[in-house]
């Protein structure tokens, strides 16, 4: 999940990222294109409209000759390009003067569109499809009519080199704006990549003696965070560090007197006498090492649990078959069971591997399997079978004991918790307390479900994955 | 054999020493760190005992120091931390063994001669025998008087390990290490119905019996009595 996480985030950043860039330089570059085309334009209507201007009045001033010589001369002196002149007479019949520019064919008066007056854009036969002759087309004083005209080739030409140009930028931008996309991506994603595989590395393994590496000299908000969160671990290192220490403590503060005691029973055992006085001080002080190596044991459970729980207990991980670790367990207990005539089965099936602690899993389920026989009368039976059930390694320990009522169910789980509320006999005791420490400290989950008469079955979830 | 013991807890080490002296050691005991070092680099010990947390010089660092002056004495740490981490902090320091306490003599006393053993280099016998129980490690036959015993594998570890021990007492944790290689307690007694199993095939049977129990320790198999 968190590997498509940080996929989708990436993607979603460089193609935010790309997708800006490019819109803005293609609007940019519209805008630009749009803006020329449009005053290029203008400058040819311009120079249209003038040349129309100079033209009506030389033939005001002396008549057609005088236009004809005004033309001829302006084509002669001019370097530029060659306009499109026609004087129609006043009866609307033929053109008593045209000039069309090279290259172009005389077109008839209906092509052009309907302009008295003014320049009209005439869509006039041109030599392909693209360029056309703009034709500026009014009645002089005596009704004759003048037309001047300009073809668009120029600036069809101008802006088709413009409209190549724009084709490379484009195709520039978009490189620039994916590589951009990326590397802006990598730059900031990065070290939330690093951070989140350092917290995926500290859940794992527990060890909270993992650092962020920080980009130095940037100091930006990600930098920031991921010196932060050193910090923070840092602190959370003191506080595991000053619980583990405290931890620590409490057993050896436990252990050296409960050594004495040990030492002192056991010596004073060695010299006792063979009276009956000395066999019944004998017998207390067999007592006394027993007991003290029930609070020993609990003890030491108790430390295992607190480790577990609070995330101190560092698990030593590697891959564990689970059916192999079951033969092994239920191997453990099968004089006991023979003993106690709970017949206890396998159950066939396809290993599965999962990733932990194999002495802590052992124990998960030999404190199981060890309840399961001890709550089971004789002639009964415990069935354990390990399969895959989604993305969990499941265990299932099956027993045919008296169950647990629903009123106990949920309770026990708890330390020191016992059906039994007289607590004469010793019972689950820290067993499954245990048993729940080390599942969930391997992120899994172990559930009882039970029908009292019928028996109880506890089943044990484990992530397949690494995590 | 001579032993040298460093510990600070007076019950403790009065009780390490004379049960090292009954079974027939030499024992030196120092109360801190510095005097053992002291004592360590002046006489030559088969073996030493330090605990961790000592006054002056606390015990990792005496082994660290000998070892740098080249003093290979098989040395047993004794703790009252049980944790991984610690314990292989302790045999990187150059310790042999780690034995958390609380302990049973008898769990202490098998580590110090298994450490002079290992140290001595003592060969392995191929024939283990108590009384008229003999066991071949080769052929895997077990034998009383004329009688062939069939153990299961399980209790031909136990019988071994019970036999290599013999005289001693073993407690419950040692075997289950042992013959199981387990380090942890399961609450049903696991060890007991194995014991019973091997009793009943090799003890009862006969009129003399070889096992014996040590309430509140663990179990013996002695020829004599």
């Amino acid at each position: 999940m968190a590997m498509s996480l940080k996929r989708t985030l990436g993607l979603r950043l460089s193609v935010w990222y790309a997708t800006v860039f490019i819109l803005s330089t293609v609007a940019l570059v519209a805008l630009t294109y749009a803006l020329l085309a449009s005053s290029l334009a203008q400058r040819d209507h311009d120079i249209v409209r003038a040349t129309w201007r100079e033209y009506a009045i030389r033939y005001e001033l002396g008549g057609l000759p005088a236009l004809r010589s005004a033309v001829e001369l302006e084509e002669r002196t001019s370097g530029r390009e060659r306009l499109f002149v026609r004087v129609i007479g006043p009866g609307g019949a033929d053109a008593v003067f045209t000039r069309v520019p090279p290259g172009w064919r005389d077109f008839a008066q209906e092509d052009l569109g309907d302009s008295a007056n003014g320049v009209g854009a005439a869509d006039a036969a041109g030599h392909d499809e693209h360029t056309i002759i703009e034709v500026a087309s009014a009645r002089l004083y005596d009704g004759t009519i003048l037309q001047v005209g300009k073809s668009n080739e120029i600036r069809v030409a101008l802006l088709h080199k413009f409209q190549w140009i724009i084709g490379v930028v484009t195709a520039i931008t978009l490189v620039v704006g994916v590589a951009g996309g990326l590397v802006l991506t990598r730059s900031t994603v990065q070290p939330i990549y690093d951070l989140i595989e350092v917290v995926q590395g500290i859940i794992r393994t527990g060890r909270t003696d993992s650092r962020v590496t920080v980009r130095t000299a940037q100091g930006d908000a990600v930098d920031e965070l991921s010196s932060l969160f050193n910090t923070m671990l840092d602190r959370i290192n003191a506080l595991i560090v000053a619980m583990k220490e405290s931890l620590d403590n409490v057993a050896h503060d436990l252990r050296t007197p409960l050594t004495r005691l040990r030492a002192n029973a056991e010596r004073a055992l060695q010299s006792g006498d063979a009276t009956a006085a000395g066999h019944a001080q004998r017998e207390a002080l067999s007592d006394a090492l027993e007991e003290s190596d029930r609070i020993l044991s609990m003890l030491n459970t108790v430390m295992d649990i607190s480790e577990a729980e609070t995330g101190v207990l560092q698990l030593r991980r590697e891959p564990v078959a689970l059916r192999t670790l079951l033969a092994e367990v239920v191997e453990l207990y099968e004089d006991v069971a023979e003993v106690r005539r709970v017949s206890v089965t396998l159950e066939p099936g396809d290993d599965v591997t999962v990733n932990g602690a194999r002495d802590r899993l052992r124990q998960v389920f030999a404190n199981l399997l060890d309840n399961a026989i001890k709550y089971t009368p004789s002639g009964g039976s415990v069935q354990i079978a390990a399969g895959i059930d989604g993305g969990f390694a499941t265990v299932t320990v099956a027993d045919t004991g008296g169950g647990i009522t629903p009123h106990d169910l949920p309770r026990i789980w708890d330390r020191l918790y016992r059906a039994d509320p007289s607590r004469s006999e010793r019972g689950l005791g820290l067993g499954l307390s245990l048993v729940k420490a080390y599942v969930q400290a391997h992120h899994g989950t172990v559930e009882a479900a039970s029908e009292p008469g019928r028996g109880s079955i506890f089943t044990v979830r484990l992530p397949l994955t690494a995590m | 054999m001579r032993v040298l013991v460093i510990e600070d807890d007076a019950t403790i080490a009065a009780f390490v020493e004379k049960g090292l002296r009954e079974a027939g050691f030499a024992v030196d005991v120092a109360s801190d760190g510095r005097t053992g070092l002291e004592h360590a680099l002046e006489s030559a010990y088969d073996a030493a005992i330090v605990d961790v947390m000592l006054p002056q010089m606390d015990g990792l660092a005496v082994i660290d120091t000998l070892r740098a002056r080249g003093v290979r004495t098989p040395v047993l740490i004794l703790s009252a931390k049980r944790s991984v981490d610690d314990r292989v902090r302790g045999l990187q320091a150059g310790g042999d063994d780690y034995l958390t306490k609380p302990f049973a003599f008898a769990e202490l006393l098998a580590r110090v001669q298994a450490l002079i053993r290992r140290a001595t280099g003592a060969a392995e016998p191929t024939r283990l025998s108590a009384a008229d129980l003999t066991l071949d490690l080769l052929t895997r036959k077990v034998q009383r008087g004329s009688h062939a015993i069939d153990l299961r594998p399980r209790e031909f570890a136990l019988l071994e390990y019970l036999m290599r021990n013999a005289g001693k007492v073993v407690s419950k944790t040692m075997i289950l290490s042992h013959v199981w290689g387990y380090n942890f307690d399961p609450s049903t007694n696991i060890v007991d119905v194995l014991v019973s199993r091997l009793r009943d095939k090799v003890d009862k049977p006969f009129a003399h019996k070889l096992i014996h129990t040590v309430r509140g320790v663990g179990y013996s198999l002695r020829a004599g009595e």
